[in-house]
């Protein structure tokens, strides 16, 4: 893999300059799944509408990581979380914080897609129904609609609101699920690999959603592809062996890197 | 790391080791033949199961009738308006005489030849005495009058039609005799015999004459217990696999539980039928012989095996569903109620139906708890003493005259078409409730 390549790739979108205020802060966060420490001491802030790419080789603790921001690690058996983490100055692992009212202001796209057994309308519709933001039927279209529209999707499925969401293509299937996350209008989405199951033209159409979305949502996305990372993310951090290895403007990380061990892996010496 | 593969190719290809292609494709061939011998024992054995079964049991569902013109004569009913004060007299009446009376007319017989006179009656069977009562009893103006009845037919004459008897061994040693025989051959020429449809076996209760016993009594005491194991097993059997499942931590103490609930599952019937004994009837007090216990036991008998159904179901669904409910901010009953249950639905039923047909046909537990008793009455509730199928056939078993050898086989088929029923109800479910994912 050349530096080059992945420089041309850039995302030189106008967001990278301005500094965003922080929406989810990190500190010192550990994860010990039983005795087996998975995250040393994180230090993280994720910036307010912006696109930050998680990146790094496999089990180096990104995914978990991830799983931290909603609590999603809380349903796996023997996982300690330790540390402190802030959604807008609040420790989402406070007592006093309810942990499904958490997730609806942190949603998650999962990395294969898992689309309800159910029709397309029903996929979309069941956040809304059950965090009761829809009064009424018109209502509830009317979300299903402008989330399906925001995914990009509307137009492909329209017709066919009452179809299994199970029938559509991988890639719309995963579109299908970044709808049912955004149709509970969260604050931030995390994307655990969002693309590793869809061919090249599925994944560019995601991509360019992604890119989208970013206007209305901090967004978080674990990613094994470096030109993924280098096209729609505007900070990246890298990861390794627990640690967080360096974070920082993706320009920079993937140009200039201070981190022996991401200059390593950017360029294909290991991972 | 291209490069060195280029250079690390040799020119020549190289020679092709011994790697027992040969024996290979032996080993495979011989495992084919193994598991085509063993599926053919298998498919031999049940034909062989059904075969036996079906050609003795398929003459027990016809009756042989005998078509009698029966005078009911007021000397033997009393009066109409006798009858209409009080229905003593006509529930005491001797109806074997109406009937013996009809046949001998019929026959031609000299009322005076008391030989050839009880040898005629016995070709009727005593159940007449029932089956006229209930004519009269069900209208009175047929006193005085003449009516052609096909009569029940003994066990002796059924059988020797049916050619279940040696007829050439010396006459004495066979329950049937030449001056009956000669009867037969006259009923049949004038048309008065006649195999019917035998209803009475899947309508009449105990009896100990063969052509008036029926597992009717049975199937309503099956019945019983299966609701009531349905009632209590599948709730129970659900509520207990979706915690253990989904809500439970695990620990050495959960661990235990799934351990004795795959053990119980293995625990030989009878001992369900002890516990049942010293429990519901000892110290609960709980009828004797009555549906609810045997109920009560087959429900904890099926427990395990719809624990482990469940169990397994809702492993089943792919933990995809459940992160993608729990990611939008489902609850955990949400997740479990709205999303896993019902995709892991297919797999209860099935699991819950093969319990079912399991526990219908259980004997051992129920001869303990005295479900193994004459009874001939239908059970009103299920506190009512009452049989199940597979102990009527246990009981019609160990009888030793020849018509309840067919009924037996006959209380066989009957089950076995039950249990084929649940099976493709089953079967239908599955196909019917599974969804892709």
């Amino acid at each position: 893999m050349q530096m080059e390549n992945i420089q041309a790739t850039l995302n030189k979108g106008p967001a990278v300059q301005a500094a965003k205020p922080t929406k989810m802060r990190s500190e010192n966060v550990t994860v010990h799944y039983g005795a087996k420490q998975a995250l040393n001491g994180i230090n993280l802030d994720v910036p307010e509408r912006q696109v930050t790419a998680l990146i790094g080789p496999s089990g180096c603790g990104k995914s978990t990581y991830l799983r931290c921001l909603n609590r999603m690690n809380d349903t796996i058996d023997g996982c300690k979380v330790g540390g402190k983490i802030t959604l807008d100055n609040e420790d989402i692992y406070d007592p006093s914080i309810d942990v499904v009212e958490l997730r609806a202001r942190v949603g998650m796209v999962f990395q294969k897609p898992n689309p309800f057994p159910k029709s397309i309308f029903e996929n979309v519709a069941y956040g809304p129904k059950i965090h009761g933001l829809a009064r009424n039927k018109n209502e509830l279209d009317e979300i299903v609609h402008r989330s399906l529209e925001r995914a990009g999707l509307l137009k492909e499925v329209k017709d066919r609101l009452d179809e299994p969401g199970t029938g559509l293509s991988g890639g719309q299937q995963q579109r299908l699920c970044i709808a049912r996350a955004i149709a509970v209008s969260p604050e931030v989405i995390l994307m655990d690999e969002p693309c590793s199951a869809l061919d090249p033209i599925a994944t560019a159409t995601v991509e360019e959603l992604i890119d989208e979305l970013r206007e209305n949502f901090t967004i978080v996305i674990v990613t094994h592809s470096m030109q993924q990372a280098a096209r729609v993310s505007q900070v990246t951090a890298m990861f390794h062996l627990g640690d967080l290895a360096e974070v920082g403007p993706t320009e920079k990380m993937f140009s200039n890197p201070d981190d022996k061990r991401t200059q390593d892996y950017i360029t294909g010496r290991f991972g | 790391m291209s490069d060195a593969t280029v250079t690390g190719v040799p020119d020549a290809s190289p020679a092709r080791r011994d790697i027992g292609i040969k024996k290979r494709y032996a080993a495979e061939r011989r495992f084919k033949a193994y598991g085509i011998t063993a599926i053919a024992i298998g498919i031999l054995f049940l034909i062989a199961l059904l075969w036996s079964v079906f050609s003795k049991g398929y003459t027990a569902f016809w009756q042989t009738e005998i078509h009698v013109p029966i005078t009911f004569s007021e000397q033997v009913l009393g009066t109409p308006q006798q009858a209409a004060e009080s229905q003593t007299k006509l529930m005491m009446a001797n109806y074997p005489q109406l009937a013996r009376e009809g046949l001998v007319q019929l026959l031609g017989i000299d009322p005076d030849d008391k030989a050839a006179v009880s040898a005629a009656s016995a070709l009727i069977s005593s159940g007449v005495r029932v089956q006229l009562r209930d004519i009269v009893l069900n209208d009175l103006s047929v006193i005085g009058q003449t009516q052609d009845v096909w009569l029940f037919g003994s066990s002796e004459l059924d059988s020797a039609l049916k050619g279940q008897y040696d007829l050439t061994v010396p006459e004495n040693r066979r329950p049937i005799s030449d001056l009956q025989l000669q009867y037969i051959d006259k009923l049949k020429s004038m048309g008065a015999l006649e195999q019917r449809f035998n209803w009475g076996l899947f309508t009449f209760g105990a009896s100990s004459r063969a052509e008036t016993a029926g597992v009717g009594v049975a199937i309503i005491g099956s019945l019983y217990m299966m609701l009531i194991v349905l009632a209590l097993a599948l709730p129970i059997g659900v509520a207990a696999s979706i915690y253990l499942e989904e809500f439970a931590p695990k620990n050495k103490f959960t661990d235990l539980i799934e351990v004795n609930i795959n053990n119980l599952a293995a625990v030989p019937s009878i001992v369900f039928g002890l516990l049942g004994l010293a429990v519901f009837i000892n110290w609960f007090g709980l009828p004797r012989s009555a549906a609810l216990v045997g109920g009560l036991v087959l429900t904890l008998m099926t427990l395990p095996t719809i624990i482990i159904a469940t169990r397994a179901a809702l492993r089943a669904v792919p933990p995809s569903i459940r992160w993608a409910a729990l990611g939008l901010g489902a609850s955990k009953t949400q997740t479990v109620f709205q999303h896993v249950l019902p995709l892991a639905a297919p797999g209860i039923l099935t699991g819950t139906i093969i319990g079912l047909a399991q526990a219908l046909g259980e004997t051992a537990p129920l001869l303990l708890i005295g479900m193994v008793a004459f009874v001939a009455d239908y059970p009103a509730s299920p506190m009512d003493p009452a049989t199940a199928l597979p102990v009527q056939i246990y009981m019609w078993a160990n009888e030793a005259e020849r018509a309840f050898v067919e009924r037996t086989s006959g209380a066989i088929i009957i089950l076995l078409g039950f249990l084929a029923l649940m099976n493709l109800t089953a079967i239908f479910l599955r196909r019917r409730f599974e969804r892709r994912w």
